[in-house]
């Protein structure tokens, strides 16, 4: 019998006192024995007592919490920017080193059947094409063959930087389906 | 639906399209995937959902109400930056409450590196240690019954600190077992054998207001 109201002991802890949440059976053996009786009233007065153990709730805590993760958000979204201008800017260093674009040959490789679309914008990546090979002309005039090939190490640990972070920023879903 | 079992999408899709289905009523799980989705206002119900239960159990856990309501949103916060690698396998609750707890023991560490004790020299040239009151900061303070909130943090204090966190767990964050045999990572047994241990000792100490 012990054993038994150290089980029914422990639910009414659990329940505070509250001895509708037990069985029929376990009821009963409240109702008869005067330790498990003692017990459940304890609990009881003890659950009122810890009923009254929160504070007054924040009212103002929810709009600071959106606000401060609104800053948080905007500076994750530029933190995400950065990846993206380093990558173009690699880019745009790999380009100028390997002497700028393939211009006007641009214009040759498109379709026989292509559009004015086409024409255009080839024409305009031609237009970009003349300053990158001017910027790359200058870069090559201005640079020491070491300072070129330091830049290239420079691009590449660059390149592994980007790599890096975007493995790190990978978007890893918690979620999974059930079905 | 039962807590810490994944979503189908469908469930989601009821909850953004029902508008009968307030995010009031919807769990923890729900809100969470929604918040992901983009939804903030799922977030702020969990804030409200929580904040005062992990006030209280910060404010036991440092002393200082004040100071707990600071953690509680510094918790929240953090909690939503790192809501991505929530790991569903866990209620949000005990996640929520961990990284509480941690910015609490955190905060604790840094303040006994600090801390100067106060003392002054009484008129027999002894040392005599300063007690600073301030009643506003009490975790408890909000009692009406004072008598009743000093016994009752003198019981709590006085408890085996197995006992005093699991006790703070329950009945201050108002975790259920299962959640508190998650959030210390113990069995569910010990759980109710060290807290139903933990509550003879409070009836005792209590017994005048019982």
């Amino acid at each position: 019998m012990a054993n038994n109201c150290e089980a029914i002991q422990e639910l009414l802890t659990e329940y505070l006192g509250e001895t509708e949440r037990l069985s029929e059976e376990e009821r009963r053996h409240v109702e008869l024995c005067p330790q498990c009786c003692e017990v459940a009233a304890g609990e009881n007065a003890l659950g009122l007592i810890f009923a009254g153990v929160l504070p007054p709730a924040d009212l103002t805590m929810a709009s600071r919490v959106r606000a401060a993760t609104h800053a948080a958000r905007r500076r994750r979204r530029l933190l995400a920017l950065l990846p993206v201008a380093a990558s173009l800017l690699f880019a745009l260093l790999g380009v100028v080193m390997l002497g700028g674009l393939p211009g006007g040959s641009l214009l040759a490789l498109l379709p026989v059947w292509s559009s004015q679309g086409w024409v255009s914008l080839a024409a305009s990546v031609g237009d970009w094409n003349t300053v990158f090979t001017t910027a790359a002309g200058a870069t090559t005039a201005l640079l020491s063959p070491g300072v070129l090939a330091a830049a290239i190490v420079v691009s590449l640990l660059g390149f592994a930087v980007v790599a890096f972070v975007a493995r790190r920023w990978r978007r890893v879903s918690p979620w999974h389906d059930i079905d | 639906m039962k807590p810490g079992i994944c979503l189908r999408n469908s469930d989601v899709e009821t909850l953004y399209h029902d508008e009968a289905v307030s995010f009031e009523k919807a769990s923890d799980e729900q809100l969470v995937r929604l918040a992901l989705d983009g939804e903030e206002d799922a977030f702020t119900v969990l804030v409200r959902r929580y904040q005062r239960r992990l006030t209280a159990f910060l404010s036991q856990l440092v002393g200082d109400v004040e100071l707990a309501r600071e953690l509680s949103q510094e918790a929240f916060i953090r909690s939503w930056s790192a809501l991505e690698r929530f790991d569903p396998k866990y209620r949000f609750s005990t996640w929520l409450f961990r990284i509480g707890h941690n910015l609490g023991i955190d905060h604790l560490r840094r303040r006994r590196l600090k801390t100067v004790a106060l003392y002054r020299t009484d008129r027999q040239g002894d040392e005599v240690e300063l007690v600073v009151e301030d009643h506003t900061k009490d975790p408890l303070g909000h009692f009406e019954n004072t008598e009743l909130a000093g016994s009752l943090k003198q019981s709590i204090d006085g408890l085996r600190p197995e006992y005093r966190e699991l006790v703070m767990l329950r009945h201050f964050g108002c975790l259920s077992y299962q959640e508190i045999a998650e959030f210390k990572e113990m069995p569910l047994g010990t759980v109710k054998n060290k807290l139903f241990r933990a509550h003879a000792v409070l009836r005792k100490a209590l017994e005048a207001f019982l």
